[in-house]
């Protein structure tokens, strides 16, 4: 078992998501960043989508009430094992007693925590991943605890020294409406630069203007990574926990693994879109 | 019908054409059609009001053995099956308690409270699309004579169970959210039960009939999980 005894600013659990419900409008949700939560299930040979605590910007602090293995992954938040500093990409053994501080992030916005063995929580619609408007609770909360089915699953690798590294290139497709742009505007595209600004699970912001007036289509579907285009001109990309159906023209789609650079991105980090043919 | 790689997963499959009953009922056939020829295939199916929007396994299909398959459908003969459609009666009290924007939609469009209401209880609605929330229902086409814009500033606190008007469409809130959609009454069934394995009764596809209802039948139906009258196979 662990207990939260500090909870962080945004701390959930997430695994690969929630499939089959899009049509009555219920989000996938799932790992912001899939390839880093992914790694720490390997590294502790976890079934691949498990279950694990997805950290932002600011992390959490349990305790752990019984021995076990843990493994964290992506940005690197400082994580501290009773005061002493602890390596990423790394299968580490805790004992009873031991206090997890995970920290603050420095350079991306998110870690993931993974506890070898299976987090008892009831699915939801086929998922465990936290979403606010179908779960009780939209984050972990302090003092909450979770126990642990351990698995006796061999441990994959006693270390890889995996690089994180920040991504701010953005490999995209073209949307349906791609069209709706000007050519001034598809030359921004292509070379300029913009800046994140306000984000959260189910999108992210975009500063800089591209091209002002472009009305609105008749509502259709929208995924993670959909760009979408306001009415103001600005532009702004869904992440997981977007909604099902928007009405704003969609003039680009972000491809898999940039999703998981853009979760790793924060307010005032500047990208580049590349556009690249499917 | 038009094809559209939104990327290595997701088609966007889309129909040009007024919005109307025929319309989405060619739509619901061709995603019940889809779904029946390749369920294990795919992961979502997003019925909308012009689109399907279909991700799928890549384990298990490419996008392009799924459109073959969906090219190969023959129209005529889907729409000919007798499709059983779902009209499902949801119960409405228009007092004002609940009707918080039905005085200014009368402003708008001058006309009375009374007309309002019934000209919303005289068409049997298309649930044409699910979104925004889980659960919430968009559904068309209403009496043009209600057609309006989204209110200018959004209202931050909607009742859950309200029943609103915006553009040409009506819809319901299944919780308390954000939103800019004219509130002119509330229903007292739960639209989202997630005690169920299938929280919402009905889908895109399925059709809407309202019945007014008076507050003291409002009270006393409250907080029932029952599902609405299914009045029409």
């Amino acid at each position: 078992m662990i207990k939260i005894i500090s909870k962080g600013l945004y701390t959930t659990i997430q695994d690969e998501g929630r499939f089959g419900y899009r049509n009555i409008g219920v989000p996938s949700s799932g790992y912001m960043d899939k390839e880093s939560a992914q790694i720490a299930n390997l590294i502790l040979n976890n079934p691949i989508n498990n279950p694990l605590i997805e950290a932002t910007l600011i992390g959490p602090t349990i305790k752990f009430e019984e021995s076990t293995v843990i493994c964290i992954t992506g940005s690197d938040f400082n994580p501290m094992l009773n005061e002493n500093k602890i390596s990423l990409y790394t299968a580490v053994e805790v004992r009873k007693g031991d206090i997890l501080k995970i920290n603050n992030s420095s350079i991306g916005s998110r870690c993931y925590i993974s506890i070898k063995g299976d987090i008892k929580l009831d699915e939801v619609l086929g998922s465990k991943s936290y979403y606010p408007q179908i779960n009780d609770s939209s984050i972990i909360e302090k003092g909450v605890e979770f126990k642990f089915e351990p698995n006796k699953n061999k441990l994959n690798y006693k270390s890889t020294h995996q690089e994180f590294e920040l991504n701010k290139n953005l490999k995209v497709f073209k949307g349906p409406e791609f069209n709706c742009l000007n050519k001034g505007s598809i030359n921004k595209l292509i070379n300029k630069e913009f800046s994140i600004g306000v984000n959260n699970r189910m999108a992210y912001n975009l500063k800089e203007k591209i091209q002002d007036g472009v009305s609105s289509i008749i509502s259709s579907a929208v995924i993670p990574g959909t760009v979408q285009l306001t009415p103001s001109g600005q532009m702004i990309i869904l992440h997981r926990d977007c909604q099902t159906t928007g009405g704003y023209p969609r003039i680009l789609q972000l491809d898999e693994k940039s999703l998981d650079n853009l979760a790793q991105l924060r307010i005032g980090h500047k990208i580049r879109f590349e556009i690249v043919t499917l | 019908m038009e094809f559209f790689n939104l990327n290595k997963n997701s088609i966007l499959v889309s129909w040009n054409g007024e919005l109307n009953s025929s319309l989405t009922s060619l739509i619901s056939s061709y995603k019940n059609e889809i779904l029946s020829l390749c369920k294990d295939d795919i992961k979502d199916c997003v019925q909308s009001i012009k689109s399907i929007l279909i991700i799928i396994d890549l384990k298990r299909t490419s996008i392009n053995e799924i459109i073959e398959k969906i090219k190969m459908i023959d129209y005529e003969k889907i729409s000919n099956h007798d499709r059983i459609i779902k009209v499902w009666e949801i119960p409405v009290c228009y007092d004002l308690e609940f009707a918080t924007d039905i005085n200014l939609l009368s402003d708008i469009k001058n006309l009375s409270v009374r007309d309002i209401i019934d000209a919303h209880l005289s068409k049997t609605y298309d649930v044409l699309s699910m979104g925004f929330l889980p659960g919430f229902m968009y559904l068309g086409k209403t009496d043009k004579k209600l057609h309006c814009e989204r209110k200018e500033k959004p209202s931050l606190n909607i009742r859950k169970g309200s029943i609103g008007l915006a553009l040409d469409q009506t819809c319901i809130y299944p919780r308390q959210s954000p939103g800019g959609w004219h509130i002119i009454g509330n229903s007292p069934i739960e639209f989202f039960n997630l005690a169920s394995k299938y929280p919402c009764f009905s889908k895109p596809g399925d059709k809407i009939k309202f019945v007014e209802i008076s507050k003291s039948q409002y009270k006393s139906s409250i907080n029932r999980l029952d599902k609405p009258k299914l009045i029409e196979l």
